[in-house]
C-alpha cells in the first residue's frame, strides 16, 4: 500500500500546500485503498489491483484546476498589472526628465532655433508604449 | 467505452442524483456508476474529486466524515436543499435538450 501513498503524493506535488489539499489527498488515498481491496476481493493480486487503481485514476489536471490554479493565477495576474503600472510611471518620469534636459539645452545654448520638439517626439514613444501596454493588461484582467 | 466528452457536461447531475438517493463516499459513487451503466461508462477518480470540489463550492453538496472503516475515515457527501433544487432544474433542462437533439438524431438510417 506504500506505493499508493507514494503515487498520491506524486500526483499532488504541484498543488500548493493547504488544508484543503491535505484533506483531499487523504480522501483520494482512502478511496484508492478501498478500490484496491475491492479488486482484491474480486480475485486480483495486490500488485495488479494497485496498478489498475492507479491507471484508472486518470489525469489529475481537472482536480488541480479546481484546487490550486485559481489561487495562484490571481496574484500572478495582479503582479503583471502592477508591473505595467510601475513601468508606465517610470517611463513618464524618465521622459519628463529627458525632455526637460533638451529644453534646457535648447534655450541655454541655442535659443535662436527651437529644436527641442524633435527629440521630444522621439522620447514620447516610450511612455506611449507603456501606456498602451498598461491599458492592454488592464483590459485582460477585467475579462 | 462511450465518448466521455458528451457525458462530461452532465457529470454534476449524475453525481447529484447518486448522492440524493443516499449519502455516499467517493469509491462507492464511481463503483455505482460503472455498475449501473454495465461498465459502458466509467468515471475517472480524478474527475470525480474535481466534481466534488465544484459542487461543494457551489454549496450543492456537503461532506462529513463517517465512522472508521477499513484503513481510515470515509468522507461522505450529502445533498443540500439547494442541491436538490438544482438537480430538479437540470432534469427539466435535460428533457428539453433531449427533445431538441432527438429531432435531428431519430429516424435516420
Amino acid at each position: 500500500m506504500n506505493r499508493l501513498t507514494q503515487h498520491v503524493s506524486d500526483l499532488f506535488k504541484d498543488v500548493p500546500e493547504s488544508e484543503q489539499k491535505a484533506s483531499i489527498m487523504q480522501e483520494v488515498l482512502q478511496n484508492l485503498e478501498e478500490k484496491v481491496w475491492d479488486l482484491m476481493e474480486q480475485g486480483k493480486a495486490e500488485e495488479d489491483a494497485i496498478n489498475k487503481a492507479i491507471v484508472e485514476f486518470g489525469d489529475i489536471e481537472d482536480l488541480t484546476k479546481e484546487l490550486g490554479v485559481n489561487k495562484s493565477a490571481k496574484p500572478g495576474k495582479s503582479n503583471t498589472k502592477n508591473n505595467t503600472k510601475l513601468n508606465l510611471e517610470y517611463s513618464i518620469w524618465g521622459s519628463v526628465l529627458i525632455i526637460a534636459l533638451f529644453v534646457f539645452m535648447n534655450f541655454y545654448y541655442s535659443s535662436h532655433v527651437i529644436w527641442f520638439v524633435y527629440p521630444t517626439f522621439a522620447v514620447l514613444w516610450w511612455p506611449l508604449t507603456m501606456y498602451f501596454r498598461w491599458m492592454k493588461v488592464k483590459g485582460e484582467s477585467k475579462n | 467505452m462511450i465518448r466521455s466528452d458528451i457525458i462530461r457536461g452532465h457529470l454534476d447531475s449524475i453525481i447529484l442524483r447518486l448522492i440524493m438517493e443516499k449519502d455516499r463516499y467517493g469509491f462507492e459513487i464511481s463503483k455505482e456508476i460503472s455498475l449501473r451503466t454495465g461498465n459502458k461508462f466509467q468515471i475517472k477518480e480524478a474527475t470525480l474529486y474535481a466534481v466534488f470540489q465544484r459542487l461543494e463550492k457551489k454549496e450543492l453538496i456537503e461532506s462529513y466524515y463517517g465512522s472508521v472503516s477499513k484503513g481510515g475515515k470515509r468522507k461522505y457527501y450529502r445533498i443540500t436543499t439547494l442541491g436538490k433544487a438544482f438537480f430538479k432544474e437540470t432534469v427539466v433542462e435535460w428533457q428539453e435538450t433531449k427533445e431538441i437533439i432527438d429531432l435531428f438524431m431519430e429516424g435516420f438510417n
